[in-house]
């Protein structure tokens, strides 16, 4: 496994698919040789406090159980790393409230699990590298997430999230974002603030456009969007009515700033100069009078 | 006529291919190692017989103490892990698929290529090839399959090309790959224009030691050049009804 490289292999115990209905709690005899612990695939039901007598212990992987119940005492392990529990029965409300007190941990995978909310005490999880959430039932990311500064890995894919607050952009190092499979209709702009993200995953999604200054990311190198009704075509046929030449010499009058009075001007093209409305695109100062522009924002193909 | 030579060659082909796997048996395929020889083997010869080298394949049964050298997983892509270079005839490489990671939509130089899954599922969607008329068009979808471990697939240009993506939200994924002969380009296709692009292939590692590659260039996955070119949101003009 690819985070198990720090543990020799004779600290390491390997009781996956071994038909274990209780935590090996006998093993704590050796416990303080035993830094790696695969207990996935097995029928353990519950975490249980035992699991505090394994003091060492870096690695735990207790996935595929039917877990539904983790005991606090697993924030009583002072070297703890990685915590994978994917695959089980956990849902709201499962995790112990002081989860955010494992200062060591930094991978934490609970993707396939029935997880509705974002549990709030990872929020605070500010040490935390790699979140694993896919295929829960979350709606929603929460904004307090900014808070998870060390974040690198956060992965949601295949949950039922429609929208991500902009405070996803705070996550400065971030380096891979997993958001395929889900019901986002957009990305907010905030993301272009992810300087180290390399990789970003949207496929299989409902973004009709993407926020241009995403391409803007020197390190994203990896960019799926298949699945997405991003507006395919540029309007190629400009067609629209001109603007008149009053309308042209208003702006013109306006937009240059050239001084005028009640009497320089006759009346109804004093009243007409009093018309003029400023163009609701923030980037544009101009101003308008009856010719205006609608502005569609939409995507080209470039992108697959 | 053609067609009736090109049948009794074939024939001919496996009537020989007997003969010689009678006098000598290829060695059953036990561990990972068994495999390699016996595919050393079978691509000695001019002539493969694609049902054959399926059929050997199938047999290997997934060991990952035997591959687990192999199995390097990055965060962003799939990585090509090389294990044999096949005596020049193919290379034999161990593909490792993070969650939720997939290929572009390619083609295979004209050569075989044999998949074997060691672990997880796999999803191949395969497209028809473009036309040769200057339409942009999306390519067309034809099948899609699932594979389980231990099942293998094969694929030439003359099926189509294909995607091949892990699906799964939880669980990685890990493939042998066969390619014969071997190659370092493919062509990857854009799928909402059937736009084509040549890709340089690279190893993320070779023999089970890590080989970064200095400058990887485009890769085929999904888009990954995307960042590169560029785009603007771009408005219309339409005239304001009062």
């Amino acid at each position: 496994m690819m985070y198990e490289d720090d543990v020799p292999p004779e600290n390491r115990v390997d009781l996956a698919y071994s038909g274990l209905d209780l935590f090996p709690e006998h093993l704590s005899e050796k416990a303080d040789r035993i830094q790696s612990l695969h207990l996935n695939n097995n029928r353990i039901l519950v975490l249980p406090r035992a699991v505090s007598l394994f003091q060492e212990l870096r690695h735990l992987d207790i996935s595929a159980n039917g877990l539904t119940h983790v005991s606090g005492e697993l924030t009583h392990l002072p070297n703890l790393r990685t915590f994978i529990a994917k695959n089980n029965l956990l849902e709201d409300g499962a995790l112990p409230k002081e989860l955010g007190r494992c200062l060591s941990l930094q991978v934490l995978n609970l993707s396939g699990n029935g997880f509705m909310e974002f549990p709030e005490q990872i929020e605070g999880m500010a040490g935390l590298r790699a979140l694993y959430f896919g295929a829960n039932r979350l709606r929603t990311v929460p904004s307090e997430i900014k808070h998870m500064s060390r974040l690198e890995i956060l992965y949601l894919g295949g949950n039922q999230i429609s929208s991500l607050p902009l405070e996803v952009g705070s996550l400065s190092s971030l380096m891979s974002l997993v958001l395929c499979d889900n019901r986002l209709e957009s990305i907010p702009p905030h993301l272009a603030r992810l300087r180290n993200l390399r990789s970003l995953s949207l496929h299989n999604n409902r973004i009709a456009a993407l926020p241009s200054e995403i391409i803007a990311l020197r390190n994203l190198t990896e960019l799926s969007l298949r699945g997405n009704p991003l507006v395919v075509n540029f309007v190629r046929d400009l067609s629209y009515d001109p603007p008149t030449l009053l309308e042209l010499a208003g702006r013109g009058v306006k937009n240059s700033g050239i001084p005028y009075g009640e009497g320089d001007v006759p009346p109804n093209l004093y009243r007409y100069l009093s018309l003029a409305r400023k163009c609701p695109n923030p980037k544009c100062t101009g101003v308008y009078f009856d010719a205006r522009v609608k502005q569609i924002k939409f995507f080209c193909n470039i992108y697959a | 006529m053609a067609g009736m030579d090109v049948e009794m060659r074939g024939n001919a082909i496996d009537e020989m291919l007997k003969k010689k796997r009678d006098l000598n048996p290829l060695p059953e395929p036990e561990t990972l190692d068994d495999l390699v020889q016996g595919l050393k083997i079978i691509f000695q010869d001019n002539e493969i017989n694609v049902e054959e080298v399926n059929e050997y394949m199938s047999k290997y049964k997934t060991n990952a103490r035997e591959w687990y050298k192999y199995a390097k997983f990055d965060h962003h892509r799939y990585t090509r892990n090389l294990v044999d270079q096949g005596n020049g005839k193919f290379n034999l490489i161990v593909l490792c698929w993070g969650e939720g990671q997939g290929s572009g939509i390619h083609s295979h130089s004209d050569s075989h290529c044999f998949m074997k899954v060691l672990d997880g599922t796999l999803d191949e969607t395969m497209y028809s090839w473009p036309s040769d008329s200057e339409d942009e068009r999306e390519l067309q979808k034809t099948e899609t399959h699932s594979y389980g471990k231990d099942s293998v697939a094969y694929i030439n240009d003359s099926m189509g090309l294909h995607r091949v993506e892990n699906s799964s939200h939880t669980n990685t994924a890990v493939s042998l790959h066969l390619y014969s002969p071997p190659f370092d380009m493919v062509e990857c296709f854009d799928q909402r224009t059937g736009h084509r692009k040549k890709v340089r292939v690279t190893f993320y590692s070779k023999f089970g030691q890590r080989t970064p590659f200095p400058d990887q260039g485009p890769t085929c996955t999904e888009q990954a050049d995307v960042a590169r070119t560029g785009c603007t949101s771009v408005e219309t003009l339409e005239p304001e009804n009062n």
